[in-house]
């Protein structure tokens, strides 16, 4: 199997209020064919599973943060952020920040 | 890497690895994906690698439209109705150009690297990605056949089985017995039987039955999430649900679906409504093409989901042997995008990161009482191996349930968006 070694490309959001996220959009945008699964890309808000696409990076980088170490409950949501690198993480937050909501 | 003409005409886009990608006849030709089977692995394989344009896809399935088995436990319990669990493929054909063969694909021919239809036509293929599901293995029940099935069902593929299963449970009167024969491993969604034996003794209460039972007999000795299924089954249905293991019945020694009956080692039950869900295999396609191995499945490499025998050829799904993953809709999702991604890698250039898998079951006991299962899966000493997992607890509040039921229902309307739209 070949990865890719092209450059990373990487971007940075800067969220209003808060430190300015980089990360790689490309892996962003793979990791998060994961959360699709379950976050509808509407934007809306729905019972059970939040929205998160077009939320502040930063806010996104803390709330995963808080599921990682379990200071947010949420079994399902804890064992996905389990696995997460911080890498990983600024690449999701840079991804689904950048996403205008579909409808 | 090797630099050729087509990069510069651009029509088929970068090819990352020429070596491992056999030229088209055609310069300008895109290359040609050609999925089997339009179920949660298949279709998320050709929404994902059409996407990003590039790659012409094929989706060769049979139906216009697809039931989910997921959820339909929940049709069955009356909490969903049978339209709310079937999604058309008109939105992914169109949306991202997707050709929609409307056949049942009848052969592979791995040295051409063709796929012929049922109807004919023949598809040349770069890669091939195989999703077929299950076979029923009928005989692995003696006396069950698909004749009997018409009187017994399985309803374990969903659609006509599964109206008919619903059909003979609401016209059962109290003292009615229901007996399930319940499936050996491995078998797609190992708590599906359980939930559905939930959901029948919850139309049974709800209609008021107070003497009605329902027999499991079970050919393994223990079950997916058991300690919650027992709880939640004492807890609202008490003494309606019997389960018995190989030491208490002794054996399944077969059903007649003329009279009606099971028959254990130790019993014969004369049952209103028998749910026979045998033993299973991978999709014949796949098992004709010598895809699968002695155990009926195909193994895959951990990595890719490539096929350990075929380099042009991915499995995935239920058809696949994915180590620790159970065969869920779930997971038949999830190992689509890492297909998507390795097929468009070697064929348009795209780029790859390392395989991650993962899976949630929830299954509904009684109305708001909802449990799951769950882990995040890796390539690792040659399978794909669970790096970490959760369960539901027994003693579970009320609320956290409910909570859990919601979820239940937000994924469904979000892996079935993430398929079909
Ligand atoms: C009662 C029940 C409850 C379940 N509940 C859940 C749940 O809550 N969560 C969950 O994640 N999973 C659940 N599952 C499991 C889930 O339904 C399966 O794991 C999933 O459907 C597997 O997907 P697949 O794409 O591999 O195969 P399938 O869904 O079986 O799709 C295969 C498709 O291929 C087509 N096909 C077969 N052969 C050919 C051919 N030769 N040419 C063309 N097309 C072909 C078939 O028509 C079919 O449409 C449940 C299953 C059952 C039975
Ligand atoms: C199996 C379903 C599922 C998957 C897959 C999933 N999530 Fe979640 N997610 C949930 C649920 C359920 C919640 C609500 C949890 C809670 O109550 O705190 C949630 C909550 C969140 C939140 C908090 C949102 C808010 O407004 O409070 C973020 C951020 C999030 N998820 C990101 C992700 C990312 C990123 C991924 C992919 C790496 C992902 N999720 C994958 C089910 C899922």
């Amino acid at each position: 199997m070949i990865f890719a070694a092209a450059a990373v490309a990487a971007a940075s959001v800067a969220a209003p209020g808060s430190a300015q996220v980089t990360g790689d959009r490309a892996l962003g945008q793979y990791l998060s064919s994961e959360c699709v699964t379950c976050h509808q890309l509407t934007g809306k808000q729905q019972p059970g599973i939040p929205a998160i696409d077009g939320k502040p990076a930063a806010s996104l980088v803390e709330q995963l943060n808080a599921y990682r170490t379990k200071q947010r409950p949420n079994e399902v949501m804890q064992n996905i952020a389990a696995r997460l690198s911080s890498d990983d993480i600024a690449a999701l937050a840079v991804y689904f920040s950048s996403l205008k909501p579909r409808n | 890497m090797t630099t050729n003409r087509r990069q510069f005409i651009g029509g088929a886009g970068a090819i990352a690895a020429a070596s491992s990608f056999p030229m088209p006849a055609i310069a300008q030709a895109k290359a040609k994906v050609v999925v089997i089977g339009g179920g949660p692995g298949g279709a998320t394989v050709a929404k994902y690698v059409a996407k990003d344009g590039g790659v012409d896809v094929t989706l060769v399935e049979p139906a216009r439209r697809f039931t989910t088995c997921f959820h339909s436990n929940l049709y069955l319990g009356g909490f969903r109705s049978f339209g709310s669990i079937t999604h058309s493929y008109d939105k992914i054909a169109k949306a991202y150009g997707i050709t929609h063969a409307r056949q049942l694909a009848a052969a592979i021919d791995r040295d051409k690297k063709t796929v012929r239809l049922a109807g004919g036509r023949v598809l040349p293929y770069d890669r091939l990605v195989v999703a077929p599901g299950i076979d029923i293995k009928f005989d692995s029940v003696p006396g069950y056949s698909e004749e009997a099935s018409k009187r017994m069902p399985h309803a374990w593929q969903a659609g006509p089985q599964t109206r008919l299963l619903r059909r003979q449970l609401l016209a059962l009167k109290d003292g009615a017995t229901i007996v399930m024969v319940a499936p050996p491993n491995p078998y797609r969604c190992p708590p599906g039987p359980y939930e559905r034996v939930s959901m029948m003794a919850h139309v049974l209460k709800a209609r008021g039955h107070k003497k009605s039972k329902i027999i499991v007999l079970d050919p393994k000795p223990n079950f997916s999430k058991q300690g919650l299924f027992v709880e939640g089954w004492q807890k609202h249905y008490p003494g309606m649900v019997e389960w018995q293991d190989p030491k208490m019945h002794g054996g399944i020694k077969g059903v007649d679906a003329k009279t009606m009956t099971v028959k254990t080692d130790l019993a014969e039950y004369k049952a209103n409504l028998v749910n026979v869900i045998p033993a299973q295999m991978a999709g014949k396609i796949a098992r004709d093409a010598g895809l699968a191995n002695q155990s009926g499945f195909c193994a895959i490499r951990p990595e890719s989901m490539k096929s350990t025998v075929d380099a042009n050829i991915y499995v995935l799904g239920d058809a696949s042997i994915a180590g620790d993953m159970p065969k869920s809709g779930f997971s038949a999702n999830s190992q689509a995008k890492v297909v998507a991604m390795m097929v468009r890698g070697e064929v348009a250039g795209g780029r790859t990161f390392p395989a991650r898998y993962s899976n949630t079951c929830w299954s509904l006991i009684e109305t708001d009482d909802t449990v799951k299962v769950g882990g995040a899966y890796e390539a690792k000493d040659g399978k794909i191996a669970a790096t970490s997992t959760f369960i539901s607890k027994t003693g579970e509040d009320a609320a956290l349930r409910k909570k859990t039921q919601e979820e239940n229902m937000a994924w469904y309307a979000g892996i079935t968006a993430d398929i079909w739209t």
